[in-house]
């Protein structure tokens, strides 16, 4: 479990993760931007969302119920001037252009982060649960743990992905069969890490075992299959492929059909195009994730 | 060359034999090619799910969602482009599943809306790569017909 104690050490040094900043910094030097549309952008970028929650949850900010949402968080802050602060300090210098562990193309792990976050909204919709807000900021974080791991710690995903084949294991199986830690379970330490609530870290962390969870949970439940149908619908797949197990009774506690899940990545598929503009910006070079 | 690109629910078509039709990341969307030899002109279709009856308005404003609108959808524009239909041959790959998956079955649902289709119409699948739980991205080039599915860093031909 060496590699283990070497990824947690990781974790524990990372400041942030790489992110749109550039372009939301360009939207706040601008007086004709609007602040919906940075608002826009911050909800659909992992790292923008994550600094956010980060630093408004701190205690400089305190007092008050954890934030969960990249609008709650806006809403509370107010000013540009003091999220321009956050955009300015809570990016780490060490951008990204691609995963390269996972192989993940620039701009990919970004387009698979968002699908993930709308499919666990709109399956929400769909079984017409009242789901939090927060089930999308869940969605958007999941994945988290696979930037930290692909770029900090270049875990060979070949040897994962060869011991997961080999064997029959699903890829964050093989992950904890290699490294000791699966990318899941870095995701939500380093969130947890960061002070962000456990209504989103919980989700994060057993998003691929929800099973495991010490709770049963309607937004982990929500996030684990918006992760399965992203990947089923194909954006931003990695190395790792399909290579995950659907838990049964998630499907069943939510009383799954193959025809709510085609309605709903029907559904996800029409939205993505609407956000399509947002992925082409985050592509750019001010925005390499 | 010019390499045009199908993203998902998409289609593109081409008669110029220098083009590369390509698509990426096919999870359990299905990826089909059809090429006509003699007139030059081949397509491919990234259809979403099996059926139009899924989303029947979806399917009125974009048939390539679905494999058994998308599909004829697209033999159809390749005869407006001069293909006959007796000399299209058909390659299709995509179609994975989650591992363990018994419920969605989204991407064996997706082939086998594909088979009922060309049965029905007589029509034989020449080559096909899919299933499993690997992505893969596919491409036709128009000079041939030639399809290359590649998948975790390897290539072969269909």
């Amino acid at each position: 479990m060496i590699r283990r104690q070497e990824i947690l050490e990781t974790v524990s040094r990372v400041v942030a993760i790489p992110s749109c900043a550039g372009k939301a910094a360009a939207l706040l030097g601008d007086p004709a931007a609007e602040m919906s549309e940075l608002a826009r952008i911050i909800e659909h970028d992992p790292g923008l969302t994550a600094n956010l929650l980060k630093i408004v949850n701190a205690s400089f900010f305190g007092g008050g119920k954890p934030m969960r949402t990249a609008g709650e968080a806006i809403s509370r802050l107010g000013t540009l001037e003091v999220l321009q602060f956050i955009l300015s300090t809570g990016v780490a210098p060490s951008f990204v252009h691609r995963i390269d562990g996972y192989d993940l193309a620039p701009s990919m792990h970004l387009q698979h982060s968002v699908t993930v976050a709308m499919a666990a909204r709109e399956l929400g919709k769909a079984l017409g649960l009242d789901a939090p807000d927060h089930t999308f900021t869940a969605g958007l974080l999941s994945g988290v743990g696979k930037i930290l791991l692909g770029v900090y710690v270049q875990v060979n995903a070949k040897a994962i992905l060869d011991l997961a084949m080999e064997e029959g294991l699903s890829f964050d199986q093989a992950e904890d069969a290699v490294l000791g830690i699966n990318h899941a379970e870095v995701g939500g330490i380093l969130l947890e890490s960061w002070g962000l609530p456990p209504e989103i870290t919980g989700p994060v962390r057993h998003h691929l075992r929800p099973d495991k969870a010490p709770e049963i949970d309607t937004v982990l439940d929500l996030v684990h299959i918006g992760n399965a149908l992203a990947k089923m619908i194909g954006v931003g797949l990695g190395v790792d492929g399909l290579n995950y197990v659907p838990s049964v009774a998630v499907i069943q506690r939510l009383g799954l059909t193959a025809e709510i899940v085609d309605r709903v990545c029907a559904n996800v598929v029409e939205e993505l195009r609407s956000v399509r503009h947002l992925f082409v910006q985050c592509a750019e070079d001010a925005c390499p994730l | 060359m010019t390499l045009h690109i199908v993203t998902i629910s998409d289609m593109k078509l081409s008669s110029a034999s220098e083009d590369v039709i390509v698509t990426y990341s096919l999870g359990s969307c299905l990826g089909v090619t059809a090429h006509d030899p003699k007139a030059g002109v081949g397509g491919m279709v990234h259809c979403l799910l099996p059926h139009a009856g899924a989303a029947r308005e979806k399917a009125r404003a974009n048939p390539f969602m679905f494999v058994n609108t998308g599909v004829a959808m697209m033999v159809r524009r390749l005869m407006d482009r001069g293909a006959e239909k007796r000399r299209l041959v058909f390659k299709a790959a995509g179609g994975a599943n989650m591992r363990g998956d018994n419920l969605f079955n989204t991407g064996e649902r997706n082939f086998e809306a594909l088979g009922r289709l060309l049965e029905r119409n007589s029509v034989t699948l020449a080559a096909s790569d899919v299933g499993g739980v690997v992505p893969r991205t596919m491409f036709l080039h128009l000079d041939t017909g030639r399809v290359v599915v590649r998948s975790l860093g390897e290539e072969k031909d269909l």
